[in-house]
């Protein structure tokens, strides 16, 4: 490009900017993206939007269907369930819980694995192989087994989907910091920094860590969507949340017996999840196409 | 080679001896006396008490305790079911055939459909058919799948009245089990209606089928596109288009055997969610599997029931990931380059 101005100085963009700047070429991503930030508020501010409590009942008002049903009134905007309760609002305080404990759930299995598969990324030999093979057998139980056997232990209820699907996610973090700093170990710029005489902690933090960043954020991505699944299924099965609780899958399990007659009651959770997982996979998505091509 | 085999298998039997050690941890912690736990004889008399203290040597240390475990649990020993007084074996045996069942058929439709479809995704200029069946497989890959099974079940089922709901087979059929699998027991049997109770059986299973194989068919819908797409582009593609070879010549014996190696190895990964996820089809649809059983099993804490089935699905999870492995590294000469150059 010829500049007319001398003064102009072309501008580089930094890294993060043009990671950025891809993801938000991506309109779906960016839909996403507004959607998540939505969901955060929502969890956030629920009590003050949501019109009735989620277990205030009115016995007035039973299976009335949604607002645009020709019999639905807008004061119950999705209609009501078998008891009287709004939808609506048991939907917007299901949020905090299936959306808020998956993000819980992840970043406390994210603590746990970063450490342990840090630890056995960096080192090399049979020390690290077991203790990166160590949760493999975990790895092997599918989550909702994994889910059954707490509940056998310690019984159901919400606390317990929190470790239920907290140890069935460990070790796929583990799995996944500990291939990708093995991975990065044996390139030849980690061998450069070592003869320059960086301690292990320090090529792990400032060699190693920058380019495991994006592996990180893709695997927690997967994880929150793969979580808000396993937490609405385990409260569909009656094996997590319990009855009265405006959790999403719960919320099904109890419009279950009204299939026939209500099925707003199913649908609506229903769909609520699916949104909720949906544009947390298009950001992951969107995320995956920004930072995989520069790893290559 | 054979030491990569030799090593895969160190680890299946690794993994396997850290699963029961991890089932044997989670008995003990059973919310019941631990003999109760083991056995499912729930009062027992004091010869069988003294029975099961010698199968499982409860007087003995720890480490003694769990190779008793281990022992009766290979030996096919899981105890009595504490619900129906049964052997857990022979239910077992019961029940695994059927959920084998509805998992091979969901395979094959996702297989079926998927490839093709990842095929034509990678292979079509039209920019708005490439986003829409991305789009697709997105949305597949988020549905919640109850919710999908109760809606397909709701609309196929109940609305336009087209296929039963739940269920293996109409009970008015008495087909004799021969191998558990209703599809080729029906076809085995002598009976007059067999081919009327095979048409049913296959009504039976499309429902459950269905919304089972939507979560895999999404997957291989997406890895083939990819790995079709990072092949087309290879210079060994540019070279069989050079000495003048067709289109379809080129897919299939250049693009697509490459391309389904990555596919191989994602069926391999998916195999954990494709069993959680058939555990919940199998409830909406009353299907007589593994899952069904497992479930009801916790809803009356029946131990036993739970040991079994969990031991018996992750070692089949455990044993045919590895399988997968191993069969990937047989046929990609790839990996098995990585392999030799990291010894």
């Amino acid at each position: 490009m010829h500049l007319n101005n001398i003064h102009y100085e072309e501008k580089k963009a930094t890294h993060l900017r043009r990671i950025w700047q891809t993801f938000i070429d991506n309109p779906l991503a960016l839909v996403g993206l507004w959607a998540i930030a939505c969901l955060i508020l929502l969890t956030l501010l629920t009590p003050f939007i949501a019109p009735f409590s989620p277990e205030a009942q009115n016995s007035q008002a039973i299976l009335m269907p949604p607002s645009w049903h020709e019999h639905g009134s807008v004061e119950y905007f999705f209609g009501t369930d078998d008891l009287g309760r709004d939808i609506f609002s048991r939907i917007l305080h299901g949020v905090q819980l299936t959306f808020g404990m998956s993000l819980v759930i992840v970043f406390a299995a994210l603590f746990i694995g970063f450490i342990i598969g840090a630890i056995s990324g960096m080192m090399t030999g049979l020390k690290s192989s077991i203790l990166g093979h160590l949760f493999d057998a975990l790895l092997s139980i599918p989550s909702l087994l994994m889910a059954i056997l707490v509940v056998a232990v310690i019984g159901p209820g919400l606390t317990n989907v929190f470790w239920a699907v907290g140890i069935a996610m460990v070790p796929q973090f583990i799995r996944a910091i500990h291939q990708a700093v093995h991975e990065e170990l044996q390139k030849d710029y980690v061998t450069a920094a070592k003869l320059d005489g960086a301690n292990s902690l320090q090529i792990f933090w400032y060699v190693i860590m920058p380019n495991v960043w994006d592996i990180l954020i893709i695997q927690v991505t997967m994880a929150i969507s793969a979580a808000i699944l396993d937490i609405a299924a385990l409260g569909f099965l009656k094996l997590g949340a319990q009855a009265p609780s405006p959790e999403w899958g719960a919320m099904m399990a109890q419009g279950l017996d009204n299939l026939l007659l209500a099925p707003w009651t199913i649908t609506i959770p229903g769909v609520a999840i699916l949104i909720t997982v949906l544009s947390i996979n298009l950001v992951g998505d969107g995320l995956r196409s920004a930072l995989v091509p520069k790893r290559n | 080679m054979w030491q990569y085999f030799f090593r895969r298998i160190n680890l299946f039997l690794a993994t396997s001896i850290l699963l029961l050690l991890v089932l044997y941890i989670a008995t003990g912690l059973f919310p019941v006396d631990k003999s109760f736990a083991l056995s499912g004889i729930a009062t027992p008399s004091t010869e069988q008490q003294l029975q099961i203290n010698q199968t499982y040597q409860l007087q003995q240390s720890a480490f003694k305790q769990f190779i008793a475990y281990i022992q009766q649990r290979l030996s096919g020993d899981f105890g009595v079911s504490i619900n129906s007084q049964q052997a857990v074996a022979g239910e077992l045996t019961r029940v695994l055939p059927a959920s084998l069942e509805l998992a091979f058929v969901a395979g094959l439709i996702a297989i079926a459909f998927g490839v093709p479809l990842g095929v034509f995704a990678a292979l079509t200029q039209n920019v708005f058919l490439q986003r829409l069946i991305l789009a697709i497989t997105l949305t597949g890959y988020s549905v919640p799948v109850f919710w999908l099974g109760l809606s397909l079940l709701l609309w196929f089922g109940v609305n336009l009245n087209w296929l039963p709901t739940s269920g293996q087979i109409n009970l008015l059929y008495d087909i004799d089990s021969v191998t558990g699998v209703m599809l080729i027991d029906t076809l085995l049997s002598a009976k007059p209606y067999s081919f009327a109770a095979f048409q049913d059986a296959v009504l039976h299973l499309i429902l459950p089928a269905v919304t089972l194989a939507v979560l895999p068919f999404t997957i291989v819908t997406r890895i083939t596109r990819q790995a079709l797409t990072n092949v087309m582009e290879q210079s060994y593609i540019r070279a069989a288009e050079a000495r003048g070879l067709g289109t379809s010549k080129i897919l299939f014996r250049h693009g697509l055997p490459n391309a389904l190696v990555p596919v191989l190895k994602s069926i391999g990964l998916m195999l954990g969610t494709f069993a959680s996820y058939g555990i919940v089809v199998e409830v909406i649809f009353s299907w007589p599997g593994v899952g069904n059983w497992l479930i009801s099993g916790i809803y009356q804490r029946d131990y036993t029931v739970i040991q079994a089935g969990i031991l018996s699905v992750s070692l089949l999870i455990i044993s045919l990931s590895i399988f997968i492995e191993m069969l990937h590294t047989a046929i990609n000469p790839v990996s098995r380059k990585e392999l030799y150059a990291s010894k």
